[in-house]
């Protein structure tokens, strides 16, 4: 009953506040959180990123869109080297990650350096990725205890004031089975919360969710970017794009094809194949 | 039938109770070490330590466990370097020789259940514990194992059957377990029938109480199947 609430309100507010409700624009002024310089990604042979740049400052919401296999998941996930890029650099927070190659191949130079950067990059994915033999509160704690080593008391408390704040406290005790997929993606943001990162990154949240839970998570991915959180997010939701970022990307064939501030690139944008994609995009929706 | 005769049995065999047990354990105990070291190693892509393990496990899963035996046993104890090296007072006696062959044998089993179930831990889990930042030790003992350890406990429940009903081979070298006493008893009485069946009966027991075991574990380490909404 409360989640059919939740489901209804967010799409009704797009109508509501209309171009009301907006994103302020990027504080030139504000610190560089995540620096990524010509990245290139190989996959065999097909090349998924051909060289692309990106900067997030402190404070941003930058959302990445395009069509499947246009790099951006890939982008996404070579700003905390899930994917590791096979040229260019990553820098986050002014630490740039130390880089070397062995046998042909790239790699982070010192894994520790990764595992502490990776830290301050809070990640949602798009399956949840919730470990499944921990209750929620449990999936929550873990990384606060074991990798930052917060007392466990402290870490639950913070626990269970952002399972509140995501709406699924009375679900702390349950495990991942027993949520629906809107509940473990809310479930998987307070678990990436947790680790009070400087960046989250947000990888299709809401694209393996049934079309009525998908309101809830974005509700909750909204109430961040109105906190000021710096944010990048690869999403197909375009209205939720143009509510909420501060920037939107396009990519197209693993690199941008245009970028810029949402009203803009959304409403009226320079290129043909933006125009296509928002055509088939904004009509499906 | 001579039910007497089986009644009066039941304390000797009963009395060997305790060694079947303890070859089993020990066994399980050395088994599940090996069988963990094999696995990490078998995973680890090192093309050394992969062409090792592989050829252990091969060799001791495709071969009879009671040649094993016979080969640790009366082989061993053939090699000049082994009877004057610090392990002669271990491998001279035949306790620790079958406690060996039985724990290597397991060992290959084991590794490869162990290895098979880590492989189905779900790349999706092991990926958030490392964009958590968690080390590769860390992300281990805290995401892969727990889920791979009650993956295998079917399997493994299997295997431990398997060991239970094996330990009898040590009756070879001269082991008084529940089999070895058996067999020198039937030597005395000719009463093969009444006595190999009290026997069986004990081992029945044995494994009847260790798949008990295994399911409470199964039972008591995934909350998280039984639990629906």
């Amino acid at each position: 009953m409360d989640q059919h609430r939740i489901a209804i309100d967010p799409l009704a507010s797009v109508e509501q506040d209309g171009p009301a409700h907006r994103h302020p624009p990027s504080n030139p002024a504000a610190a560089v959180a995540v620096q990524a310089d010509g990245l290139h990604k190989r996959f065999g042979k097909l090349e998924v990123l051909k060289g692309v740049s990106l900067t997030a400052r402190e404070g941003d919401v930058i959302t990445l869109i395009g069509s499947s296999g246009s790099g951006k998941s890939t982008l996404l996930r070579c700003i905390n080297m899930l994917e590791v890029p096979d040229e260019g650099r990553v820098t986050i927070c002014g630490e740039t990650i130390a880089m070397k190659t062995a046998r042909g191949r790239t790699l982070p130079a010192n894994s520790r350096q990764v595992d502490r950067i990776r830290t301050s990059l809070g990640m949602v994915f798009q399956n949840f990725n919730l470990w499944s033999h921990m209750t929620i509160l449990e999936n929550v704690i873990e990384a606060p205890v074991h990798v930052l080593g917060v007392p466990k008391g402290e870490a639950i408390d913070l626990a269970r004031s952002l399972l509140d704040k995501v709406g699924i406290l009375g679900k702390a005790d349950c495990y991942p089975v027993q949520l629906s997929g809107g509940q473990q993606q809310r479930a998987a943001i307070a678990r990436a919360l947790a680790m009070q990162p400087k960046v989250m990154l947000f990888d299709e949240p809401t694209s393996a969710l049934d079309p009525e839970l998908v309101g809830e998570v974005l509700r909750v991915i909204r109430q961040l970017a109105d906190e000021g959180r710096t944010m990048i997010l690869v999403t197909h939701e375009m209205d939720f794009a143009r509510e909420v970022s501060s920037k939107v990307v396009f990519l197209h064939q693993g690199r941008i094809e245009e970028e810029g501030a949402p009203d803009r690139v959304l409403t009226n944008p320079e290129s043909d194949r933006v125009r296509q994609f928002l055509s088939r995009h904004l009509s499906a929706a | 039938m001579n039910w007497t005769l089986m009644w009066d049995s039941l304390p000797r065999l009963l009395a060997a109770l305790p060694l079947t047990l303890q070859l089993v354990a020990l066994a399980l105990a050395f088994g599940a070490v090996l069988a963990f070291a094999t696995a990490l190693l078998r995973l680890s892509g090192n093309r050394v330590a992969v062409a090792l393990t592989s050829a252990y496990t091969f060799v001791f899963r495709g071969t009879p466990l009671l040649v094993q035996i016979f080969l640790i046993y009366y082989g061993l104890s053939q090699i000049d370097l082994i009877r004057d090296s610090f392990l002669w007072p271990v491998l001279s006696q035949p306790m620790w020789c079958a406690i060996l062959a039985l724990a290597l044998n397991t060992g290959a089993y084991t590794s490869e259940i162990l290895r098979g179930a880590i492989e189905t831990v779900p790349q999706e889990q092991v990926e958030a514990a490392r964009a958590c930042g968690m080390s590769r030790v860390r992300l281990f003992r805290r995401i892969v194992l727990p889920v791979a350890i009650r993956q295998m406990l079917p399997a493994y429940g299997n295997e431990v059957i398997l060991m239970v009903k094996a330990s009898s081979l040590a009756s070879t070298i001269t082991m008084m377990e529940i089999t070895g006493v058996a067999r020198r008893m039937i030597a005395q009485t000719f009463a093969v029938f009444e006595i190999f069946i009290v026997a069986g009966i004990l081992y029945l027991l044995i494994n009847f109480v260790a798949t008990r075991l295994i399911k409470h574990a199964e039972w008591r380490t995934t909350p998280y199947l039984r639990a629906r909404a």
